[in-house]
């Protein structure tokens, strides 16, 4: 090994210019102006987020809300899917037990909101806990076909059951007293995300991240450095049950109606193509992605005006001219959705979280690389099958 | 004992003890109802075996080469172009996605994770189902019988309609090629050996990409063909139709009789078909609601962690 | 009293015996060879020793313990490390981070502490870098230690795997073909890293190898294994010569001169080195 020449780092050099591992000299410190713009950026992704939604109306806020629901739902499949390699085709089910819980809880026990998003937490944990039991003994592929199995069992089933989920009426899920309009209900979204992403980034920067790392890749190789890989699989559906479980409490009371006919398995698919597309294992990509899924159908239509250069800009308009029937603003997703998940399957395993690098690379304080790509290897779920 | 001889043991056998347990609980017609429906899982099922035989891939877009073939032939036959035309119109309509979806998705993807070809099939049968949708509207419509005589024959108190029978008869028949297509003639032999042995089927002169062309084509046809002889059943179809109720339990089927093995898959559709049919019929289940999906369900996981090679599939 | 050992370890596959009556001893401070053909069984051996496969009848004993019924990441919690013939190592992550990974029994927190973040985790985390920051020095993996392991040459690939496994901090190290892939000079360091962790760290060890000059210079006993069944034991030189290994690994040619002239020449080649 020794017979590798490594350049010297060269501390005066001029240009500072990589090793063959990608390295520099020195890590990079940004300049003052150099953080002055990350700044800015860093602020104007927060109006975004934060400002922007005020002064909206009202069916607005519920997409919006809608958006970050769905990135929570991406980072609870991302778990299962990027970080421990299970195939999850009837996520919908997570989610769905965990809508129909909190409508429960809240109009037919008349409980207050939080203990209702508590219970569908659990709730969604033992139902993962139980697919994830199943996983332990059905190989890779095969769990694939019992999840999607399950999941079109949930919608026609589970979620039938009339006591608990209403029947073909539905649940009301109103929203809870002090976040009672979808303004404030989006802020309250934001929170539950903001710690979803701060457990997330616990989970992978401690052992049971590492562990879960390890034992997707090579179980056995996990297992003699110490890791209980059946355990940890066990953990991940836990944690993602967890999650769902709270995307879907919230996902009840921002419709205000909770009922079966939504968890088909399309939705499940939708799910799975978000988190693809966003990219596994990449928390950012994921967000986007999903918030671009939920948004998209609003964003076809939306008619954008730049009022600096008096432009008009409508997709939906645009798509019109395509041949054929209208391409509208409802359908377009249809068609796009799966074209996007090929497109990142075939050719940018990565997905958005991948295109992204250069830009989250150079907010993290590294120099701005246009071809940073991160790791050229990412393979989509690549499960012991 | 021969291999050949348990299976037919072993498949003999089992039909035995479900037709006798269906006598004595009464519920025969269930055996008739679930005969047909089976035949259509069955036929849907020798197409996901062949693919998984010979690629090792679960193809999530099996269902949606019949629900494109039934398309084209509801756009011909309302074209009035003759029907045994349209029925070939159809087919071809669904060779040709077979071979699209085997050159633009499973051949880039060939050296893959198997679970990533699972995920790419699915997006083809979301992105069929998007297509219909955009050019046909989310809506029902009606589709001919080929044989349109109802209720010729009566076993069991129930009536089978003349399109029931021609699809059975269909299946036996395709059966009965399949068979010899695979055991005698080269192509099939080579199909079975490039699965095993991509480099030394190469190394033999036979290349593994047209066989795999080949392969994915004639899974489109026999997906193309449950599609136009099912649907005109039910008589009315949408977006999705055979994937919707039909891709579920076909998958089910294929793993009851064994992944690997194509009277494997004729044994798991019959299973599948008469499981269903009973729990929809059987009084003891009236109260639950979604009983075709949820037996479907039971079905799997009970194969899936009891044999998981299924009936007539190799041992892992 | 050993700290590692085979009884009479018996395994089948379908039809094939892979190993019959296996019995292995690895006494305290000891550095033990396993040799013998391909095929022999000795990876088969390794595998029922840290838990991958249950051997048919025969039992495991770690410092006197049973641990046949233990699974692999038990045997790993009470000292047992082991590395791969393809090189045991996440490949998706980097050499820093394959450290810490191995450092999984050493992080002191549970789970739900880790993933909520309770302050003790970050403290516990940052120990754990340091650790693996030492083991790094140590190896000379210093500058690639932010570099994915995918994309490290083979030779480099086999340090950081050692790394690793050291990182699990093991009494008994079983070490599968170490040497495959070296030339001979990179052998013999290798062998100096060997006798090195036995000073240093009081490691027993125990390596199927088939790289002679090594196993000779290092190996304190060495097992031969031939389809399954042990061959012959004892001190390096005695086994070497023993004509039954040299027929295991010449075949039945091992009593013709000209094939023995060979063999002599090779070995005086390689031992020049």
């Amino acid at each position: 090994m020794a017979t590798e020449v490594t350049p010297e780092a060269d501390e005066t050099a001029l240009v500072d210019t990589p090793d063959e591992h990608g390295h520099h000299a020195q890590p990079h410190t940004p300049s003052t102006a150099g953080w002055a713009g990350r700044g800015v950026v860093v602020l104007l992704i927060s109006w975004l987020v934060l400002l922007f939604p005020l002064s909206r109306d009202v069916s607005d806020l519920r997409l919006y809300g809608l958006a970050v629901i769905y990135a929570i739902i991406g980072l609870s499949l991302n778990v299962l899917l990027g970080y421990t390699g299970q195939i999850s085709l009837g996520h919908q089910a997570f989610v769905g037990i965990g809508a129909f819980a909190s409508a429960y809880m809240v109009s037919v026990q008349g409980q207050p909101f939080f203990v209702a998003v508590l219970v569908s937490m659990v709730i969604g944990a033992l139902q993962a806990l139980v697919l994830g039991a199943i996983s332990l003994r059905v190989r890779g592929l095969y769990f694939a076909l019992i999840t999607l199995s399950y999941g079109i069992m949930a919608e026609g089933t589970l979620f039938n059951i009339e006591k608990y989920t209403g029947g073909s009426a539905g649940q009301a899920a109103p929203l809870p007293e002090p976040f009672e309009t979808p303004h404030k209900f989006y802020y309250l979204c934001l929170l539950f995300l903001a710690a979803v992403v701060w457990v997330d980034w616990r989970l992978m920067k401690t052992k049971g991240g590492r562990a879960l790392l390890a034992l997707r890749e090579n179980p056995r190789v996990a297992a003699t450095l110490g890791i209980d890989v059946k355990l940890y699989t066990l953990v991940a559906f836990v944690v993602s049950g967890v999650f769902a479980g709270l995307g879907g409490a919230l996902f009840a009371h921002n419709s205000e109606i909770v009922v079966s006919n939504t968890y088909e398995f399309r939705l499940a698919l939708v799910f799975v193509i978000m988190t693809t597309v966003g990219g596994l294992r990449s928390r950012t990509g994921v967000i986007v992605g999903s918030a671009f899924f939920a948004l998209l159908g609003y964003l076809i239509e939306h008619e954008y005006t730049f009022p600096l250069v008096g432009w008009h800009l409508n997709i939906e308009s645009l798509l019109a001219k395509l041949p054929g029937p209208d391409l509208t603003a409802e359908l377009a997703p249809l068609v796009l959705g799966p074209l996007l998940l090929l497109i990142t399957l075939i050719q940018y395993p990565g997905g958005i979280g991948q295109q992204l690098r250069p830009l989250t690379g150079w907010l993290r304080g590294n120099r701005f690389d246009i071809h940073d790509r991160g790791d050229k290897e990412v393979v989509v779920a690549d499960v012991r099958a | 004992m021969t291999d050949r001889l348990r299976t037919a043991l072993i498949g003999g056998g089992v039909a035995l003890v479900v037709v006798v347990l269906l006598f004595i609980f009464g519920l025969q017609r269930a055996l008739i109802f679930g005969l047909v429906g089976g035949a259509t899982y069955s036929l849907v099922a020798l197409g996901l075996v062949l693919v998984y035989k010979s690629s090792g891939v679960f193809n999530f877009a099996q269902g949606e080469f019949g629900t494109v073939a039934v398309f084209a032939l509801f756009l011909l036959t309302t074209n009035d172009v003759p029907y045994g035309l349209a029925i070939i119109g159809a087919l071809v309509v669904a060779a040709v996605m077979g071979l699209l979806t085997e050159r633009l998705v499973v051949r880039p993807l060939f050296d893959a994770p198997r679970v990533t070809l699972l995920v790419a099939s699915a997006g083809v049968s979301l992105l069929a189902i998007g297509v219909e949708i955009w050019f046909g509207e989310a809506k029902l419509r009606n589709v001919d019988k080929a044989l349109p005589r109802q209720g010729r024959f009566k076993i069991f108190n129930a009536s089978i309609s003349d399109q029931e029978l021609l699809l059975i008869f269909t299946l036996i028949v395709l059966g009965v090629l399949l068979a010899l297509f695979f055991n005698r003639t080269n192509l099939g032999l080579a199909i079975l050996g490039a699965s095993q042995e991509p480099v030394a089927t190469e190394l033999v002169g036979i290349s593994v990409r047209r066989l795999s062309s080949f392969t994915w084509a004639i899974a489109a046809l026999l997906g193309g063909l449950a599609g136009v002889l099912t649907i005109p059943i039910a008589n009315s179809f949408g977006p999705g139709a055979l994937t919707a109720g039909v891709l579920i339990p076909s998958f089910t089927a294929a793993v009851v009789g064994g992944m690997t093995s194509l009277p494997g898959a004729f044994l798991g559709g019959i299973i599948v078909g008469v499981v269903q049919s009973v729990a929809v019929t059987a009084d003891f289940l009236e109260d639950v609601p979604g009983q075709s999906s949820l037996s479907v369900f039971v079905v799997l996981v009970i194969v899936l962690t009891i044999r998981p090679q299924g009936l007539l599939g190799k041992s892992a | 009293m050993s700290v590692l050992e085979t009884r009479e370890c018996t395994i089948r596959f379908g039809g094939v015996q892979a190993a019959t009556d296996v019995s292995i001893k690895v006494g305290e401070w000891e550095i033990v060879g396993i040799i013998g053909p391909n095929g022999a069984g000795k990876t088969t051996t390794f595998n029922m020793i840290t838990g991958f496969y249950k051997p048919n009848s025969g039992t495991v004993r770690f410092n006197g313990v049973d641990i046949t019924e233990l699974s692999v990441h038990e045997r790993t919690a009470l000292g047992l490390g082991r590395t791969f013939q393809n090189v045991g190592l996440v490949k998706g992550s980097t050499v820093r981070e394959n450290l810490k990974t191995a450092q999984h029994l050493h992080a002191e927190y549970g789970v739900v502490a880790g993933m909520l973040g309770f302050p003790r985790t970050f403290r516990t985390e940052k120990w754990l870098t340091d650790r693996a920051e030492a083991v790094l020095e140590i190896m000379g993996l210093g500058d690639i230690a932010d570099t994915r392991v995918a994309g490290l040459p083979y030779g480099v690939l086999k340090r950081v795997e050692v790394a690793t496994v050291l990182a699990t901090d093991p009494d008994v190290l079983l070490l599968d073909e170490p040497s495959s892939g070296m030339g001979p000079e990179e052998a013999h360091r290798l062998g100096d890293t060997l006798l090195e962790l036995r000073k240093e760290f009081g490691i027993a060890i125990a390596m199927i190898e088939h790289h002679v000059p090594l196993v000779v210079r290092v190996c304190d006993y060495v097992y031969c294994l031939n389809f399954g069944e042990m061959l012959a034991e004892g001190k390096p030189e005695e086994v070497r010569n023993h004509p039954e290994v040299v027929r295991a690994y010449l075949g039945e040619e091992a009593d013709n001169p000209i094939v023995q002239a060979a063999e002599a020449a090779i070995e005086e080649l390689v031992e020049t080195d």
